[in-house]
């Protein structure tokens, strides 16, 4: 008989023992109830998507969408599908486009979605569209032909809103509003008869007001099961051993002129800033390696060219271009006061310009001959993005004749031509998130679908502060 | 993760110059100037048609990267003219790299039959930098042109890109096989094998909104028909759902708060109403381990499944032993043994019962919310397949599955774990009892991948 040696021995049991340490792991299959805590630093005071008095961001939107829903939605790669739309199409000419309502669905109020409520939800989100209803559908009518209308309509802004009189506000998404104290807090609670299938927890609380640091207290005390992460921290945060989750690059950071170059001279010297920025090294040491250095609007994951507007600095011809200017600029750059990261930015900023002889001085006040911007796209569609930012410049979108991606660059190229941007880096939403949450997987455009997610410390029993 | 990914198509950028234009370019030229035409002509002759003979396959494949070379070409010659022009072709994008060489030696054919001759950077007229990039929707093909000290011209072609990204069969784990049966965007609830020979030739698919029946002819799966079920409640979240064969019909279908029976033949018919009729935890009517030479075969057990969540309510029919009422469970396997049907259930609270009849234990396994009864043809005759949670999924990929023997009230692992690429959303017994049916959410894809998962004894 063969005897069993030590090695044998050994070697067995370190393989049970590393079967049995790969055996303890946690459930699969998502829990329901529970609460789900965020903390978040946007602050609104009005939870109406087509309020546009409030501050643009990507924790806005994803507060909007858990209450409100449009009537298409987009997927990560920016294809439209079916929301409170069952289907649509647009006469020929794409002028005129017909959105077929989804039937059963009601709001927060146990009151039926119409075709009516939504025509004058869009109508006030969009006083220039020509929207009506017309049986169980809403027509859009668009002075021009608009491809991209369905890409549009999954904005933020575009959730179908039903409005109670006193401000009080209802929609059909996956939560309702249970507790709202403006720009303090917010609960939400799932809805039970939801038209996709509840949400897997009961309630979300939402604290708003507070600062990336005391937000990541929160979470660290395990208060928080959910925080925003600022986007020079997100490596440190990340190599501290926390959770951390990331959008695409999805936030444009620019410097944004208040209007066209009036002269030739002014036109050398935008040249000129736009040369000497160098993005490569704020990207490494400002940013700690977040995110892309960019001269293009949008991002290059959304358009596939980005690359092809040089983002590298040029020292030497910038001072060549201030040479030839005759008059000594004095430039202002303003930042958004409350913004660390913007005054940092605009400082380097500001640093560069004065190595290509040209005086740039960082301002808080309100009046500025360019800002420092942060402008998360609104869209993974690169049409609508591209819109969107042209608007919030206050530019006219360039016409181009087609909606192919070369038609895209034109008009991308004619905005950059204008010089009232100067595209500095592309940046990502990150979060960081406690170790309960299950199944958190943040959309591209930095989407929360906080109705998929979990938390998995229910099964355990255990309980949280 | 996502912008990992970005990250990770950048790290893929690799620059190759293209054809015969780097490299043999320039000698060709001189040879013209100092060597008579016919024996450099020769020489190019023959490279050209040993380039065209080692790239045929190749091309052939890559049919689809045709036309749009054709088009780039057309753009870049519009803007270059016919002439000497050096080209770089760069890779920005997901593209494997036979198919960046592929559209590297159609774009180079292009050119040249519109007149382009391909040389080197110093002899160039005009220099062109391609790169094949990508955005969300297309390939993208970007062309930069440089010819004179002007700005450069870009133009730019796309092409939709294809959305079945191919389904990967990964190699056979150590001992639990898993064949791949079928992939699609709208979640898989079951998949229930019709026909099959040596492989399943005939297949039903479960999800949500239908129940689709493909039939495999000639290698390619083929739509036979597609019956739509139909509810008037909101599906819960996770929703979950069975078809599983029948006797007198052809399937039943269970959903939360619904049921669906078939008629019996081609072209089929489904009626669905609302129901709580129980689930079958082990398929009524099939071989499953009835037929089993190992132990006496479990009995039909059937499970009231709760219509707005995404467990089982605990109420059991007809039950084990005199057990009749459990806690919720999320799933349950049957394990025969020589005198009675252990039954293993796994409750949303995280534990396993072991419930004989007699007497319930309650166990910790550390085992994911699924389980499924499975015969193997070695080791113990029944054993059960557990999924378990994927830690990090950056790290370690998806949820996994591994095979145990149940011995006095412990689990002991009998397999390897068998990774998967996503969360497995669904493990259901197949009705013969010695397969498994997986449905993985593919998290990288998004596609829900349903695999069928047997267990291979080593030898």
């Amino acid at each position: 008989m063969k005897r069993f040696g030590w090695p044998w021995f050994a070697a067995s049991s370190g393989l049970l023992l590393l079967l049995l340490i790969d055996v303890a792991a946690a459930e699969t299959r998502p829990q329901y109830g529970g609460t789900l805590r965020i903390v978040i630093r946007e602050a609104p005071d009005s939870l109406d998507p087509s309020d546009m008095t409030q501050a643009d961001s990507f924790a806005r939107r994803n507060l909007l969408a858990m209450i409100f829903e449009a009537l298409v939605t987009l997927d990560d790669r920016g294809r439209v599908h079916p929301g409170l739309a069952a289907d649509w199409q647009a006469a020929p000419g794409e002028q005129r486009w017909q959105f077929r309502l989804r039937r059963g669905v009601k709001f927060h109020d146990g009151s039926e979605l119409t075709a009516e409520i939504a025509a004058s939800a869009l109508r006030t989100a969009n006083p220039a569209w020509r929207v009506f209803a017309e049986g169980e559908s809403v027509i859009i009518e668009c002075e021009r032909a608009d491809p991209d209308l369905p890409a549009e309509l999954a904005l933020t802004r575009n959730g179908i809103v039903k409005r109670n009189g006193n401000g009080r506000v209802s929609g059909t998404g996956a939560f309702h509003i249970e507790d709202w104290q403006p720009g303090k807090k917010l609960t939400l609670a799932a809805e039970e008869n939801y038209w996709r299938g509840r949400a897997f927890v009961d309630r979300i609380e939402v604290e708003m007001g507070r600062n990336f640091h005391d937000q990541l207290v929160e979470l660290d005390l395990g208060r928080a099961d959910l925080i925003e992460v600022a986007a020079e921290s997100g490596h440190r945060v990340t190599t501290d051993g926390r959770r951390v989750s990331s959008s695409q690059p999805m936030e444009l950071v620019a410097l944004i002129f208040s209007g066209d170059a009036q002269s030739a001279e002014e036109k050398l010297l935008r040249r000129a800033l736009a040369h000497c920025v160098e993005r490569a090294s704020m990207r490494s040491v400002v940013l700690q390696g977040t995110g892309q250095a960019s001269a293009s609007i949008l991002p290059n994951w959304m358009s596939g060219y980005g690359f092809t507007f040089s983002s590298d600095a040029n020292l030497e011809l910038a001072r060549h271009e201030r040479e030839q200017l005759r008059t000594s600029p004095n430039l202002t750059v303003g930042y958004d006061a409350n913004d660390s990261l913007a005054r940092v930015l605009a400082e380097r900023v500001a640093l560069n310009a004065r190595d290509a002889g040209i005086v740039l001085q960082p301002t808080t006040a309100a009046k500025s001959d360019m800002r420092l911007a942060r402008i998360a796209l609104p869209s993974v569609d690169p049409w609508v993005a591209l819109r969107s930012v042209a608007a919030t410049v206050g530019m006219a979108m360039p016409k181009v004749s087609g909606n192919s991606t070369e038609e895209l660059y034109s008009a991308e190229r004619a905005l950059l031509a204008s010089q009232r941007v100067i595209p500095l880096f592309h940046l990502p939403a990150e979060w960081a998130t406690s170790n309960a949450l299950v199944d958190w997987i943040p959309k591209a455009d930095g989407g929360w679908r906080l109705e998929d997610v979990w938390v998995g410390s229910l099964a355990t029993g255990k309980e949280r502060p | 993760m996502l912008q990992a990914l970005d990250t990770v198509s950048f790290s893929k950028t690799t620059r190759r110059r293209i054809g015969v234009g780097g490299e043999s370019g320039a000698p060709l030229r001189q040879a013209q100037g100092r060597f008579s035409l016919w024996p450099a002509g020769r020489r190019r002759c023959l490279l050209l048609a040993a380039f065209f003979l080692l790239s045929l396959p190749r091309f052939a494949a890559a049919g689809s990267w045709n036309g749009p070379a054709q088009q780039l070409a057309q753009k870049i010659v519009s803007v270059t003219g016919p002439g000497a022009v050096a080209v770089t072709v760069e890779d920005r994008s997901s593209l494997a790299k036979k198919d960046v060489d592929a559209i590297g030696g159609l774009l180079r054919v292009e050119m040249e039959s519109l007149g382009a001759r391909p040389v080197n950077l110093e002899q160039a007229a005009a220099s062109v930098s391609v790169w094949l990039s990508e955005n969300p929707k297309f390939y993208v093909w970007v062309a930069e042109i440089r010819a004179g000290k002007g700005e450069p011209a870009v133009v730019m072609v796309e092409l939709p890109r294809s959305d079945d990204g191919g389904f990967s069969r990964e190699s056979a784990p150590e001992s639990i096989r898993k064949i791949p049966l079928w992939a699609q965007e709208e979640r898989i609830l079951d998949v229930l094998v019709l026909e099959e020979q040596t492989a399943p030739t005939q297949i039903a698919v479960l999800d949500g909104e239908k129940v689709a029946i493909y039939r495999l002819k000639n290698g390619k799966w083929a739509q036979e028909q597609s019956l739509a079920i139909v509810h008037t409640r909101p599906w819960p979240r996770d929703l979950r759902g069975r078809i599983a064969g029948a006797q007198d019909h052809l399937f039943d279908v269970y959903l939360p708060g619904v049921l669906c029976r078939s008629t019996t033949s081609l072209p089929l018919a489904l009626a669905c109403r609302e129901s709580d009729d129980p689930w079958p935890l082990v398929t009524p009517g099939t071989a499953s381990f009835a037929s089993s030479t190992h132990g006496m075969g479990a009995p039909s057990l059937g499970a009231f499944y709760s219509a707005s969540r995404n467990f089982f309510t605990g109420a059991l029919t007809p039950g084990v032993g005199k057990l009749t009422t459990m806690g919720k469970f999320y799933s349950a396997a049957a394990l025969p043994r020589e005198r009675y049907v252990l039954w293993l259930f796994a409750e949303t609270d995280g534990e396993v019962h072991l419930v004989d009849g007699v007497t319930d234990q309650a166990a910790k396994f550390g085992w994911g919310s699924d389980v499924a009864s499975i015969r193997a043809g070695c080791g113990a005759a029944a054993q059960v397949l557990a999924t378990s949670a994927a830690k990090n999924y950056a790290e370690n990929g998806g949820d996994s599955v591994r095979a145990y023997e149940i011995a006095d009230r412990d689990a002991a692992p009998a397999s390897t774990a068998l990774s998967f690429s996503g969360e497995i959303t669904a493990l259901w017994t197949e009705p013969k009892g010695d397969s498994v049916i997986a449905v993985v959410r593919n998290r990288e894809s998004g596609e829900y991948e349903a695999f069928r998962l047997a267990v291979v004894c080593s030898q």
